[in-house]
């Protein structure tokens, strides 16, 4: 729920809480002060009453048709000489429940106590309350309408820094190594929030340069020891040495292949993050993806692997020559490597994707981590878990989608040059119609 | 002129393909060695010395630059990080001057785009460190090949000839059916006689640095396998021997 009806309902809700309570003092008030101008109007009317008595005038006239009694009492008189009381009672001209205030004021005329007493009906709170609440409706409907329309308005004005940093952090990507950039503002809360996000998206930043710096300093660094390493073993092989030490040669040879290898593989993968790898001119996808399959031909015949192809002509595709052919070779090896002695493999390439599948054993993890760095199937696989990392960071400077499925004992990985037409192609209608090469 | 060149060399290539034996010799190729990380340099050295070649290190910049105009080589080797400047500019240097050396550049980084420079610069081949030493002499002589010996396309050694130009393979005269990558592995074998090959740099050699080269050793014995075989059925000597627990190696001294 966005913040703005977040507030806006907690205010109407608060002004739902809060009007009744005002409704009820502002009635109780209303209603006091109108019984109060009440009785003291009736007050003026018995002393008026009283001094004509005194006067020795008959109120008569005065009285007449207003609910006035005078009477002549015995003393002594109540203390505050005067007397109010509510009532209510069902008026007999109006057939219905009314209130009546009373008010009795004893006099004292000459030796003679009188006790003078007016009423008259008032309204009732009831009726009062009657009369708010068709106005309190509509100051409410007024009330959430403007609430709401002033929220959206002003929100647009005081939230505005808030949006665009929201924008700033959306757009915000480490690997561009451009720093965060965000508006001016005078609100002290956004210029916190600012302040610190610039503060760490900074350091992120610096952080981010700095590892990758090293990464990539570090493996070229490996590169001239590894070569030392790498040429005195070659040399200590030649030197007259016994089966023993060949075995332990052997396994320094194999070692240091396999570091060799992981260290190219991750300065290559720096120089993917790194886009260096411009792409000027579009190739024939088609042709890489043959002379890629004609050097893995032997390794297959080997393995016994039943190669079937289906290979569309002319699919151009703007990719660095040398990324192409790496994605498939990656592909094409893991097909290999990770397949069954007499298993097969099927590649299918359309103008839209590419996809190659293999016979093999259900993958141990899910699929979708294989695309991890180091991450294998199986872990003490001789393979390095780099391969399929770099297939994945390939497709995303190309702007491919990769996926990888395992169903029924085929891996299928799925590399769709195009993402609008990844989902309405498909791959296994076109299978059929495939001229089979069996290799 | 002309035609008498080409007759001539013609004729040296019939020479070489009815006698073999004679067209062996020792290639005394001249090499610079401009690295420098001392160990690699001294470890390139002591495996070119062992081919008797004559050769010469230069551990910086200036070093190369006064031995490359006072001398001339049949070959440079050539690190591009150097500490007092860039292999690239050498290269410029080389040029510049007229030297006719063939080229290789050895390199930390492998960037296509470094490739790309140093081919456009004049270099003849590239390798990326960490390389092996077989594969930088097999290189050696590929660009010997091509530059000294006038683009001579026969490596002889006894009685195999192979053929670079046309990927062939001759035992005793007749033709060895083989397929590319047994014609690559025995010019391989060939250039670097003698020499223990491990498996790694066997396979790095045939499928090039960046395929995953670990699963393909088995596949390295089923290569060598197959050519030793050829070999034997078209009655030419099995130099090839296992050496145990490291790789192959092409042994001369067997008859």
């Amino acid at each position: 729920m966005k913040l703005l009806n977040k507030i806006t309902l907690w205010f109407i809700g608060i002004v739902f809480l809060v009007t009744p309570i005002t409704m009820v003092i502002s009635r109780n008030n209303i209603k006091k002060h109108l019984d109060q101008a009440e009785i003291e109007r009736m007050k003026a009317v018995n002393d008026r009453v009283a001094q004509q008595l005194r006067a020795g005038e008959k109120p008569d006239r005065y009285t007449h048709g207003r609910p006035i009694e005078i009477a002549a009492v015995p003393g002594p008189i109540p203390e505050g000489k005067v007397e109010t009381k509510k009532d209510y009672a069902v008026a007999e001209d109006l057939g219905q429940k009314e209130c009546r205030i009373t008010v009795n004021s004893w006099y004292k005329v000459g030796n003679q106590y009188y006790k003078i007493s007016s009423y008259n009906y008032v309204i009732r709170s009831e009726e009062i309350f009657r009369g708010m609440l068709g106005a309190v409706v509509w100051k409410m409907l007024l009330m959430i309408l403007t609430v709401s329309i002033t929220a959206r308005l002003l929100s647009r004005k005081i939230f505005s820094p808030l949006r665009h940093t929201m924008k700033a952090i959306h757009r915000f990507d480490l690997k561009k190594k451009k720093k965060l950039q965000l508006p001016e503002t005078n609100t002290t809360e956004f210029k916190e929030l600012n302040a610190f996000l610039t503060k760490m998206t900074d350091k992120a930043v610096e952080d981010y340069a700095a590892v990758k710096e090293f990464s990539e300093n570090a493996s070229h660094e490996l590169q001239t020891p590894l070569a030392v390493i790498r040429s005195k073993i070659e040399l200590l092989s030649e030197t007259n040495i016994d089966s023993v030490q060949a075995a332990l040669i052997g396994d320094m040879q194999n070692a240091i292949e396999k570091l060799s290898h992981i260290n190219r593989s991750l300065i290559l993968l720096t120089k993917l993050e790194n886009q260096e790898f411009k792409v000027s001119e579009s190739i024939k996808f088609c042709r890489v993806a043959k002379d890629v399959m004609a050097t893995y031909e032997d390794w297959i015949t080997m393995r016994e692997i039943k190669l079937t192809s289906s290979l569309d002509k002319n699919i151009p595709l703007s990719i660095h020559p040398a990324l192409a052919e790496m994605l498939i070779s990656n592909l094409l090896s893991n097909a290999i490597r990770h397949n069954r002695d007499g298993g097969q493999i099927n590649v299918l390439l359309t103008a839209s994707e590419l996809c190659i599948s293999n016979t093999g054993l259900p993958p141990q993890i899910p699929t979708c981590e294989l695309f991890q760095r180091f991450k294998k199937s199986n872990q003490s696989a001789d393979s390095i878990g780099l391969g399929l990392a770099i297939v994945k960071q390939i497709c995303e400077v190309n702007n491919y989608t990769v996926v990888y499925d395992y169903a029924d004992g085929w891996h299928s990985i799925r590399v769709s040059f195009y993402d609008k037409e990844a989902l309405s192609v498909n791959g296994q209608g076109a299978l059929s119609g495939a001229d089979t090469m069996a290799v | 002129m002309l035609w008498g060149l080409s007759f001539a060399r013609q004729k040296l290539q019939n020479c070489f393909k009815f006698t073999p034996h004679l067209a062996y010799r020792y290639v005394f190729m001249k090499v610079l060695i401009v690295e420098d990380n001392k160990e690699l340099a001294s470890g390139i050295y002591d495996y070119l010395n062992g081919e008797k070649y004559i050769c010469e290190l230069a551990y910086n910049f200036e070093a190369a630059r006064e031995k490359l105009s006072l001398f001339t080589y049949d070959c440079i080797l050539l690190d591009i990080m150097l500490p007092d400047g860039n292999g690239l500019e050498l290269l410029k240097f080389i040029r510049q001057e007229n030297i006719a050396s063939g080229v290789l550049i050895i390199s930390a980084k492998d960037a296509l785009d470094d490739k790309v420079n140093g081919l456009e610069g004049g270099a003849d081949d590239y390798v990326t460190k960490p390389f092996h030493l077989p594969e930088l002499h097999a290189r050696l002589r590929a660009i010997y090949r091509r530059k000294k010996l006038e683009g001579n396309n026969l490596v002889v050694f006894n009685e195999i000839v192979l053929n670079t130009d046309t990927v062939e393979a001759m035992i005793n005269n007749t033709l060895l059916d083989v397929t590319r990558k047994e014609f690559d592995l025995l010019l391989y074998f060939v250039v670097n006689k003698n020499r223990v090959l491990s498996r790694q740099s066997i396979a790095a050699h045939l499928w090039g640095d960046y395929t995953d080269n670990l699963a393909n050793f088995d596949f390295v014995y089923q290569h060598v396998k197959n050519l030793r075989k050829k070999i034997s059925a078209a009655e030419g000597v099995d130099y090839i021997e296992t050496v145990y627990g490291l790789g192959y190696k092409f042994n001369t001294s067997k008859t």
